[in-house]
């Protein structure tokens, strides 16, 4: 059966090999030079904040080819579990039933379950290695631009903030493995009860949008309880802050001073006595006329920046969790396809 | 007479369509049977069910005096043939060979190797390239390859045009002459089962009309013609299969094991495609409920 599973998975393996070694050459290209500039900026000597400087300048430095590879390549590893869903899982079984070629298969001398198993093991753990493989030589490639990106001022490179960045995330780690089984189970469980692959392809590709969307906003900040702490503003304030009319004024925070590469859920300004304020007190709504910039004036008033956020800490216990959950679907869908087609008939 | 396959109120509901409804009937070993009816008697259903393809709704089904096929040494005894002959239209002929011989441990590769090459076709060759013809050609290589006691056709020359059904039916004799082969094929054209068949089952509306071997059905059915006359004088011994009258004249197709001995009637022989479609007649008639038989429903 393993020789029938490989002999209809060739050509999809071999069109995602020819695409893998496409990336590592484009990667393989670009990558050495954005190493040798980052070795030569002078931000693996420095300490601090004296790492601001050289980080920008590096990020700056970074070419347009740079940003394009950049975001092709988070593109493709974002994109790798979806075209596996799709592609792979959902013809997968689909494609059986729309040519009648089950009945041929599942009457030769080998049982259904044991199709079944082989269907999904070698191209679930093909997917797995295609999308890891893209995710750790793109994580490579892009490792400077990630460590400079968290040294320098949020402003200076767009696309590369914190780890816990969508831009960031998603693309790193560990999370990739999760995201390919699920999409790859998903596809093939699709295929299972819409019996065409079509219908399977698009619905295929509609729910994992959906789980991908939602994890990061709804699912992903409350994995572990976050922290909170309250940052004066007479520190160096790295945020955006807007004035309303009637004295109405926000400040957003991005950046914790005490806690480099935090994820910031959210952030809004407090007095003293941890009580919420949106009004300016009336004594810094002159500063603020005059100057522009209440912060000083403010911060004298004990005004501060409540932030609840997760500490870079636990960067890995929320990759790990977060690739948990989407093995443990992936398994209930894979045993969901078992139990329907292996073992019980239809 | 042993049973390869033996069903007893067999039923199959597909939604809210029984597509095969308490049906009873047995089919014996060591002949080669036809299973003929009209599109929705069922015959694709209950093939599937005995190929271990379907699970009953209702009653049993025994095949080789088991349960329907589904361990590997169950299925290695059943060698099935689906309906439209599908094949893995990127595998070619030979893979399709290779394929036989990994999944089936009874694979007889010298069979299957000179039986594609007496056919001609080329072994690199892609299976969806095939003609019709050759790819159900290729498909019953495969079906007879794994060396089974039971061979199950469902509709095997449907799509096929004329000449390529002679070529694969007589193909089909060919080889089987040299196995130990019982074998079911179904069709709705007595035209396709007279050159092959040795024992019949009429299947119309899941219920079996008539079932025996083909010398004994010749025998024992006459085409009766007569002075117009009433049908209640006939002797007990002579079933009336189908009756038609003209103002003066009697036309009867009648069953009997006994010799026909009023001289009134003029008695001559009838074929076997006459005597089926009296029977197909005769159900439809009868006003007989025909469950649905649909193959894309077959599948759910």
């Amino acid at each position: 059966m393993t020789w029938l599973t490989w002999r209809q998975f060739r050509p999809q393996a071999v069109t995602s090999l020819a695409a893998l070694a496409a990336f590592a050459i484009l990667l393989g290209a670009t990558g050495p030079h954005l190493a040798s500039m980052y070795a030569s900026s002078g931000i693996t000597a420095c300490q601090g904040q004296a790492c601001n400087r050289p980080a920008g300048t590096f990020l700056g430095q970074a070419s347009g080819v740079d940003t394009l590879v950049f975001t092709l390549g988070f593109a493709a590893v974002i994109l790798a579990p979806a075209l596996i869903g799709v592609f792979w899982g959902a013809p997968l079984i689909a494609r059986e039933f729309e040519t009648g070629t089950f009945r041929m298969a599942w009457t030769q001398s080998i049982t259904r379950a044991r199709w079944v198993v082989a269907k999904l093991a070698l191209p679930g753990l093909g997917a797995i290695a295609v999308t890891e493989g893209l995710s750790l030589m793109y994580g490579w490639w892009a490792a400077p631009i990630g460590q400079a990106a968290r040294l320098a001022p949020a402003d200076s490179f767009p696309l590369g903030m914190g780890p816990f960045s969508l831009l960031a995330f998603d693309a790193h780690g560990v999370v990739p493995i999760g995201y390919a089984a699920f999409g790859f189970t998903l596809g093939v469980t699709t295929g299972v009860l819409f019996r065409r692959a079509l219908p399977a392809m698009a619905v295929t590709l509609a729910i994992f949008a959906v789980f991908q969307v939602v994890m990061p906003l709804a699912i992903r900040p409350n994995l572990f309880p976050p922290a909170h702490i309250t940052q004066s503003l007479d520190q160096n304030f790295s945020g955006q802050q807007s004035m309303g009319s009637g004295g109405h004024f926000t400040f957003t925070l991005d950046y914790i001073d005490s806690e480099p590469g935090a994820w910031i859920l959210s952030s809004e300004a407090v007095n003293a006595a941890g009580q919420p304020v949106s009004v300016l007190p009336a004594a810094c709504a002159h500063a603020a006329a005059s100057t522009g910039d209440p912060t000083q004036c403010l911060a004298s008033k004990g005004i501060g920046i409540a932030v609840t956020y997760q500490p870079s800490s636990r960067y890995w216990p929320i990759q790990w969790t977060e690739t948990g959950i989407y093995l443990a679907l992936a398994l209930a869908l894979a045993g969901f396809c078992y139990s329907r087609l292996g073992r019980r008939l239809p | 007479m042993t049973a390869v396959i033996e069903t007893e109120g067999l039923g199959k509901r597909f939604r809210r369509l029984w597509a095969l409804a308490d049906c009873t009937l047995s089919v014996p070993a060591g002949h080669v049977v036809g299973l003929v009816g009209p599109n929705g008697a069922g015959k694709s259903t209950l093939l599937n069910l005995a190929a271990g393809l379907l699970a009953p709704t209702a009653g049993t089904v025994q095949v080789l005096g088991g349960p329907p096929p589904a361990r590997p040494s169950q299925l290695a005894r059943v060698g099935f043939l689906a309906q439209d002959a599908p094949v893995y239209a990127g595998l070619s002929v030979a893979e399709h060979l290779k394929l036989g011989a990994r999944l089936n441990p009874g694979w007889d590769g010298e069979f299957a190797r000179r039986r594609i090459d007496w056919l001609g076709l080329d072994p690199g060759q892609k299976a969806g390239q095939l003609s019709g013809g050759q790819r159900a050609q290729l498909a019953l290589t495969l079906a007879i390859g794994k060396r089974p006691e039971l061979l199950i056709l469902d509709e095997p020359v449907a799509s096929l045009d004329p000449l390529a059904r002679r070529e694969f039916l007589e193909d089909l004799m060919e080889a089987i002459a040299e196995r130990e082969l019982s074998v079911v094929l179904s069709s709705h054209l007595m035209a396709d089962l007279e050159r092959v068949c040795d024992y019949l089952i009429v299947l119309v509306g899941s219920r079996v009309r008539v079932a025996g071997s083909v010398e004994d059905l010749l025998a024992t059915h006459h085409l009766l013609t007569g002075p117009r006359r009433d049908l209640s004088t006939l002797p007990a011994g002579q079933q009336v299969i189908t009756a038609s009258h003209t103002d003066r004249q009697t036309t009867l197709l009648v069953r009997t094991s006994e010799p026909i001995l009023d001289p009134a009637w003029t008695v001559s022989e009838v074929g076997l495609e006459d005597m089926v479609l009296a029977y197909m007649r005769q159900a439809a008639g009868g006003g007989r409920r025909r469950p649905l038989e649909n193959h894309r429903e077959a599948q759910k």
